[in-house]
């Protein structure tokens, strides 16, 4: 699969408000069937790559290429329409809406001629179970109101829908960070199997823990720098952490806090 | 359980990565199934079930208390009255799931029937256009789309809450229709538009203002119909209840046919020989033959289609005795106090006791103030505080015993004693049944059996006992009713075993059998209402007037309910009032959808404010101002939620039922009708709270 053109191609790519340079000299590239883990701390830059990548910013500069042709979005939608789909740590949902009107919000299936239209609703229910079904959950009753399923089911829902607008790439921001230690295996499982099915996936945290064993590939940033570009056989967890925290700051840091539990 | 059970073993043993983890979980099947919920549970969900069980509460409440209520000219009012309420309640609720209020909604009404009035009203110079009705009622309708357009674009655009703008606009047209009718026709009272007279009035006048007389409309098989539908539509709720509750055989029994089959010719001859016959004795065999057969009819149906369960030994235990006994012991003390007090005796209680009344009273207030001592509720240290305070309670509890004892006559105190024993017994059984459950499904059978003899022994005593005829002969038929589906719940949920997952085939052909039934039911009291007999014409029955606004007002809900849940407008009403930021991240067009739902208010104010013109002719230039709120209660009664993105057009409708039968039960009950809004408060703080629980339950499935 290596061998053809990756989905993304990113090359030095940068971005600056005014006088802050928010992202600089990133590179790395998304395969279809493959998970790129983008790694960093805090403010080390991973939403303003996100939102270059969905097109809610345009980067200032660099190459952005998309299945081999360069491109620049000027809006969301545009990133939508060809193929790249985020979905963000507030997920999109309407909590009292029941599942199966979540998942077709915005373009549910309609029968009839108009002005006599009403949503097809059978359909929509039945894609949307079936849909869930190939993510491996079992939601016995799309009526349910979203609110009430948990944290891991919810990301679930948010992924599939993705998936069945015919994204390309899926952009998951940070979908394991609000989730207990079981859930977010749930939520693992579904980027595997969201990258078996032969979607690019953009996977973005802030835990290595959980990056390492579903990635292929590790962007690691650090304050708006990229602290390199690994493919899952260059780089181990422990190294992946290391560099994440800023590698020499998180040994500092180490010293520091031995120092000051000595002197007490 | 055990599935985490597993996996926490496993995380004991040894420390795992979190693919291992993740892979883990996932050999375990790991992903989380949600819950079966069961059909009652499933019900409890939609934001209309709270109002449903409160307008039927209210309804029965107000026909136990007064003549009109529960006739057709009862009916024809209430519903006269919640027609144009309803309306506009079933808008604004489309706006509040929405997440946007109107509170120029009320004075909206009044504005366009004036404007309407004005347009069609001939004054010669200083204004009133003089137009034909054929161009007036679409114009009027324009300014309506435009004033809602308005209203929205100015709400988007400002990003102003709405109370604040709509407030403004309220106000605005308030002072154009005091203005536009002083300065046109120098009268706050607009009128009229039957001047419109040749110039498209005869046409516009039946469709928004026919009235249709009942009875000139006689149906004589109007009762058979009504036995029917009702007897009928409810034994199919209730054999469709059962397909959703029950576990269906693997390979049905036609064994139980026969005796399904038997049991419902034996209903279909209780009846008829009720209906042809008279007399106490006879009435009491076809009782009992009706009660057997339906009993038989549904034990076929339940042998024929469902698994039978082992009903386990009777385990009376615990604390279930005592609830049980109490129960029983409260309903026989009910009926005792009904048997010892005169129900004529207007005496006063306090005569009625004698020498008896100080004792009470000290005992009353001797008994508070020894329990604020003893719980030391004054909480304070300095004695003479303290005594000061136990005294005080225990003389306004003793001088509150004395009031009480002078107010109600000794009528008053047996039916007050008769309903409190009553109910708190029958609610202890209630407790009992479902503390006997937990033992075993033939324990909840006995004690359901006990609660159906003690409903039957109250049908029966309060036919013999009760001075109103209405009592003798209609809450025996209810309560006859209700003993014998209790019996019958008794006994099937004992025989059968309770369904504990989905079943697609069985839920679907429950429901669709559930909704025919339901229809029957309406069918049936539809005919009842709407035509008379000759016997009733004879017996000189009062004329019940049905409006044509109550159609307006069932299409309007009928089509609010389509858009609400059929359509990608509703979903997106939805969307917008629940979650405005993701209703746009994913596309949603957030503002054009709030403005259409401001225009759909304008335009039912449009509506409303013609059927308000045609019908009473001339308007008051104050006509709806303030209404706006309560057309807010209405949806809040009917399950919107104030925030937004939860609601129900159809429970809109019912809420303005609501209102409609406490502003038409109150004076009919004979209280003074200025306690008509103390009334809607409560009723409001009932809806709230109540409606809150359920959602709360309904969403804390997890």
């Amino acid at each position: 699969m290596s061998d053809s053109t990756p989905l993304l191609e990113l090359e030095n790519i940068g971005k600056f408000y005014g006088n802050i340079i928010a992202l600089q000299g990133v590179t790395t590239e998304v395969r279809a069937g493959e998970v790129t883990c983008v790694l960093g701390d805090n403010g080390a830059g991973k939403s303003t790559f996100i939102k270059i990548l969905a097109g809610v910013h345009t980067h200032d500069e660099g190459v952005f290429k998309l299945e081999g042709e360069e491109v620049g979005f000027n809006s969301p939608r545009e990133a939508l329409d060809r193929g790249i789909a985020a979905v963000y740590q507030d997920l999109a949902m309407v909590p009292l809406m029941s599942v199966w009107r979540n998942f077709f919000l915005g373009a549910e299936p309609t029968k009839g001629v108009f002005p006599v239209r009403w949503v097809d609703k059978p359909l929509a229910k039945g894609i949307a179970k079936e849909e869930m079904a190939k993510m491996g959950i079992d939601i016995r009753d799309t009526e349910q109101p979203v609110g009430t399923l948990s944290g891991g089911e919810r990301q679930s829902v948010a992924i599939a829908r993705a998936v069945y607008y015919g994204a390309k790439v899926l952009i998951l921001d940070e979908p394991t960070s609000a989730l207990g230690v079981k859930q977010s295996g749930v939520v693992l499982r579904y980027i595997v199997e969201a990258a078996k099915r032969g979607l690019g996936v953009i996977f973005i945290t802030h835990n290595p823990a959980h990056a390492f064993p579903v990635g292929d590939r590790f962007l690691i940033l650090n304050r708006g720098q990229s602290m390199g570009n690994f493919a899952k056989d260059e780089i181990s967890q422990h190294e992946l952490t290391r560099l994440m925290a800023g590698g020499a700051e998180l040994e500092q840091l180490q010293h520091e806090l031995e120092a000051a539990i000595a002197s007490k | 359980m055990s599935e985490s059970a597993d996996t926490a073993d496993a995380e004991a043993v040894e420390p795992q990565s979190s693919a291992e983890k993740a892979l883990a979980a996932s050999a375990a099947g790991g992903d989380e199934r949600l819950a079966y919920r069961g059909v009652f549970q499933r019900l409890f969900v939609r934001p209309e079930i709270g109002a449903i069980v409160g307008a039927a509460a209210i309804w029965a409440f107000f026909w136990a208390v007064s003549r009109e209520f529960g006739t057709a000219g009862g009916a024809a009012s209430i519903l006269d009255v919640s027609a144009t309420l309803g309306i506009m309640a079933v808008a604004v609720s489309l706006l509040m799931i929405g997440g946007e209020f109107d509170l120029s909604s009320g004075a909206a009404t009044g504005t366009f029937a004036i404007i309407t009035i004005l347009l069609v009203k001939d004054v010669g110079d200083l204004g009133g256009a003089g137009l034909s009705l054929w161009v007036a009622i679409p114009l009027s309708l324009i300014i309506a789309l435009g004033l809602g357009w308005a209203n929205g674009t100015m709400v988007e655009r400002t990003a102003l809450p709405s109370f604040i703008v709509t407030l403004a606009t309220f106000f605005i047209l308030r002072g154009f229709k005091l203005g536009f009718s002083k300065l046109m026709i120098d009268n706050l009272t607009v009128g009229r538009i039957s001047e419109a007279e040749g110039r498209g009035y005869e046409f516009w006048e039946p469709i928004f203002a026919f009235v249709w007389v009942r009875n000139d409309h006689q149906l004589g098989i109007r009762d058979a119909l009504y036995t029917i539908g009702v007897v009928g539509g409810l034994a199919l709720v209730a054999f469709a209840l059962a397909e959703l509750s029950f576990v269906r055989r693997e390979k049905l029994n036609s064994g139980g046919v026969p005796v399904l089959a038997a049991g419902v010719v034996g209903v279909v001859a209780g009846i008829l020989f009720l209906h042809n016959s008279d007399g106490v004795g006879a009435n009491t065999v076809g009782a009992v033959i009706i009660a057997v057969a339906g009993l038989a009819a549904f034990v076929g149906f339940g042998l024929w289609r469902f698994t039978p369960q082992a009903a386990g030994g009777v385990h009376i235990k615990d604390s279930l005795p005592m609830y049980l006994g109490g129960g029983v012991v409260l309903v026989l003390l009910g009926a005792i106090c009904a048997v010892a007090f005169d129900v004529d005796s207007q005496e006063s209680v306090l005569d009625l006791l004698g020498f008896l009344r100080w004792p009470i009273i000290l005992a009353v207030g001797g008994g508070f103030a020894a329990r604020a001592y003893l719980r030391n509720d004054s909480g304070h240290t300095n004695t003479l505080q303290a005594v000061i305070n136990v005294a005080s309670i225990g003389i306004a509890t003793g001088f509150g015993a004395y009031a009480f004892m002078f107010m109600t006559t000794e009528q008053g105190l047996r039916s007050i004693l008769f309903a409190v024993f009553v109910l708190a017994g029958l609610g202890l059984l209630g407790l009992a049944a479902t503390q006997a459950g937990r033992a075993s499904p033939a324990t909840r059978g006995v004690v359901l059996a006990v609660t159906a003899i003690a409903l039957a022994g109250l049908a029966f005593f309060i036919r013999d006992q009760s001075a109103s005829e209405k009592f003798r002969s209609e809450l025996f038929g209810v309560l006859l009713a209700t003993a014998l589906v209790v019996l019958v719940w008794g006994v099937i949920s004992t025989m059968f075993e309770r369904r504990t997952s989905d079943h697609e085939a069985a839920d679907n052909l429950g429901s669709l059998v559930a909704k025919i039934g339901m229809g029957a039911i309406a069918v049936g009291m539809i005919a009842k209402m709407l035509f008379t007999t000759d016997d009733e014409l004879a017996a000189g029955v009062a004329r019940a007037q049905f409006r044509i606004s109550i159609l307006w007002f069932l299409g309007f809900t009928l089509f609010a309910t389509w858009l609400l849940g059929r359509t990608k407008f509703g979903s997106w009403i939805f969307a917008v009032g629940g979650n405005k930021q993701a209703a746009r991240q994913i596309g949603v067009p957030a503002a054009r959808t709030k403005t259409q739902l401001f225009m759909i208010v304008a335009v039912a104010a449009w509506l409303v404010g013609l059927l308000l013109a045609f019908r009473l002719d001339t308007v008051q230039s104050v006509a709806g101002n303030g209404l706006e709120f309560e057309y807010i209660i209405a949806a809040v009664v009917g399950g919107t939620l104030l925030t937004g993105g939860y609601g129900s057009a159809f429970g809109a409708s019912i809420g303005a039922i609501i209102m409609a039968m406490s502003k038409q039960g109150i004076p009919s009950a004979r209280w003074n009708s200025d306690w008509r809004f103390a009334f809607l408060g409560l009723i409001l703080l009932t809806a709230v709270i109540a409606n809150n629980f359920i959602r709360t339950k309904a969403e804390a499935s997890r």
